[in-house]
């Protein structure tokens, strides 16, 4: 038998297993980074998500947001997110002129939807108004390509430091060699996902900058995903056949110090989203407009809120819910990116629970306190 | 060791073309040749140190090469490799042959200059300056041979699938070294292969026997690079081969053993060096800035 032969046989196992009989892998997390007291995550404002909608954020037709209503959000949400009256003083809760800010988009799915410049730069603004310098700010993200698409750097002054940890794809330079989650999935030999250098050894603070999406793998891509698979190295080996790891390795690399620490703000920018092919969007039939902005410190709680707007949006489309772990859904990447019924894996949402376990946040629902603001 | 034998070891051009491209040679600085019956005194009167060779007595070598076959499943998405290391060590006494098309003449000669055996190498003529510049850093680093450090001791029974093992061990860098007999040196001793078991999971079945943390080398941040390694008591020697196309920049490495010092070479990048070096629980690791084909690293202890 030709050596490739017998490796197709062996590929064929990952896909009959399916996830129902999900296994928690074995992690080795190593980091001499400490905690802050409190931490970031779940912050400040455990259990407390401001839903802020702007009827005239974006333009549905051209999908662009209108700035003035994004500032008007964003002051609204981050001033009832802290009660206090001048929101910057809100801000200043969270960053201090000396901070360097690292500013985590997502820009996976770009250009169909990600974090929106105009988004990105009103934090920019709010950052340098408590007297942060451009240079104190790193707007980043893992890969080059992707972030180029969006051109951040027509929106925010000059200095703020547009950054990506691989200019080649796989490139490991930029990560931090001594701050890692070691674990196997499915074979693979690089056991290691590192965390990118910047937020260990340059970063004081990171906001948050997710979208709603779906996602194929994890259910949705919310503030977790966004800073966990967004910050480390080598994660897309959690995924194999139609199985994914998400359920735990995204809470497990989130709750990493100090990625855990300094993450002390999330803004999830919903004027756009995804309700099937994400984190992708390559096709404009599966995005939506939810007009919505949540500011938060607590990364379960708002991607808590998540799951209920990707799954209504899914359900009134006639899609099969996030939730759904039936082998019966499960097909090609070809099928799932045109067809809201094909699952490429089994989803993993209780991947937002099980990170709650962790410590990172309030996952129940009729705990989460939600202020919503109408604009 | 004799100068003249080291040289042996270095792997050398094979030549079948016409004496006209005797100046391409020059100009690659490549006087040594391997060429078919007949035609050494040709090549010597222009100037050459030529050797005839067998080709057809040589065993074969494939041509070093990474496939990325996206469009077949894969248990671990890692790419298909063509290498020859497992050749090497089951056969380090024989000959080899490999026919490398354009863009894999320099990795063939790093690949049988770090298993240590005799190669001929018939390199396309636009990669005469690469061949010729690995060549002249193997010789550069060339010193000598140490002992195959392992931990995996194979008897080989010569069988297909034993052979579709061994390249699968190497594949995943679990480092063996093919010995006539079971040994104690080593943490595993592989006698025999069932002939109906799957190479691939009995790959892995070594793998969890010995378990990871037990591996005399460790490669993280690319799924495209082969270690070999060689060493004795006082200093080890470990050979990476880099099968991508791509420079890899930031390779993490962990030797099992404390070795506080460490050099490197690395072909064609002479700034490159070992960053984030660390000497911890027995093992040292190490951050190879960038690396093209292939790139050594003295440790010593």
């Amino acid at each position: 038998m030709h050596r490739r032969t017998f490796l197709q046989i062996a590929a064929a196992a990952p896909a009959a297993l399916a996830a129902n009989d999900r296994k928690i892998p074995k992690y080795r997390v190593v980091s001499s980074f400490q905690p802050a007291s409190p931490p970031g995550m779940p912050g400040l404002y455990p259990g407390k998500v401001v839903s802020v909608h702007g009827a005239h954020s974006i333009d549905e037709a051209t999908e662009k947001p209108d700035p003035a209503a994004v500032r008007e959000m964003m002051a609204r949400g981050m001033r009832a997110l802290t009660g206090d009256a001048d929101v910057r003083d809100a801000w200043a809760r969270f960053v201090a002129p000396s901070d360097v800010v690292g500013i985590k988009v997502n820009c996976s799915g770009a250009p169909g939807i990600m974090s929106s410049p105009v988004v990105v730069a009103e934090v920019v603004r709010n950052l340098m108004a408590v007297g942060i310098q451009p240079g104190g700010i790193w707007i980043y993200e893992r890969f080059e390509d992707q972030m180029q698409s969006v051109h951040y750097d027509r929106y925010v002054p000059d200095g703020v430091h547009i950054w990506t940890a691989e200019t080649r794809r796989g490139s490991a330079e930029s990560y931090d060699p001594a701050t890692y989650v070691e674990t196997e999935f499915f074979d693979e030999d690089d056991t290691r996902s590192n965390l990118i250098r910047l937020v260990g050894n340059r970063f004081t603070k990171i906001i948050n900058v997710p979208n709603m999406k779906d996602h194929g793998a994890a259910g949705v891509t919310g503030c977790l995903k966004n800073i966990a698979y967004g910050s480390f190295s080598n994660v897309a080996r959690s995924h194999s056949g139609s199985v994914t790891n998400t359920y735990s390795f995204i809470g497990t690399l989130a709750a990493v110090e100090p990625l855990r620490s300094r993450t002390v703000l999330q803004v999830m920018d919903g004027l756009r989203g995804v309700w099937h092919g994400g984190p992708f969007s390559p096709s404009r039939k599966f995005r939506f407009y939810p007009k919505r902005m949540l500011f938060g410190t607590d990364p379960v709680a708002v991607d808590r809120l998540l799951l209920d707007i990707i799954d209504q949006k899914r359900k009134a489309e006639d899609a099969v819910s996030v939730w759904d772990r039936s082998a019966k859904y499960l097909g090609d990447q070809g099928d799932h990116e045109n067809n809201p019924n094909v699952n490429q894996f089994v989803r993993e949402p209780g991947h937002i629970e099980y990170a709650a376990r962790l410590g990172l946040g309030v996952y129940e629902r009729d705990k989460i306190k939600v202020a919503s603001v109408e604009i | 060791m004799p100068l003249a034998l080291l040289a042996v070891l270095l792997p050398t051009l094979f030549w079948d073309r016409s004496a006209s491209s005797a100046d391409a040679l020059r100009k690659a600085g490549i006087d040594r040749l391997l060429v078919p019956a007949g035609q050494e005194q040709a090549w010597r009167k222009l100037g050459f140190t030529a050797a005839r060779f067998d080709r057809a007595g040589a065993a074969t070598a494939v041509a070093p090469n990474v496939e990325y076959r996206m469009d077949v499943a894969s248990a671990t998405r890692v790419p298909w490799l063509d290498a020859n290391g497992w050749r090497y060590d089951r056969e380090p006494a024989r000959a080899f042959f490999c026919d490398a098309p354009a863009g894999s003449a320099a990795l063939a000669a790093a690949e049988a200059f770090a298993y240590g055996v005799e190669a001929a190498i018939r390199a396309a003529p636009d990669d005469l300056p690469p061949f010729a510049g690995m060549l002249r850093f193997l010789a550069g680093i060339d010193q000598p041979r140490l002992p195959v450090m392992a931990n995996i001791g194979v008897v080989d029974n010569g069988s297909d699938t034993m052979g579709e093992v061994l390249n699968l061990l190497s594949r995943h860098n679990l480092l063996f070294h093919v010995v006539p007999a079971v040994g104690q040196k080593y943490d595993l001793n592989l006698r025999e292969v069932p002939a109906d078991a799957n190479p691939y999971e009995f790959a892995m079945q070594i793998r969890r026997q010995l378990t990871d943390a037990k591996r005399l080398v460790r490669i993280y941040g690319s799924n495209v690079v082969l270690a070999r390694l060689t060493g004795d008591p006082a200093q080890a020697r470990l050979h990476l081969l880099n099968y991508g196309k791509a420079v890899i920049k930031g390779l993490r490495v962990r030797v099992l053993g404390s070795y506080p010092q460490g050099q490197l070479a690395a072909y064609a990048h002479p700034r490159a060096a070992l960053e984030d070096y660390s000497v911890k629980d027995g093992a040292t690791e190490f951050t190879i800035s960038e690396m093209g084909a292939y790139a050594v690293a003295d440790l010593r202890r």
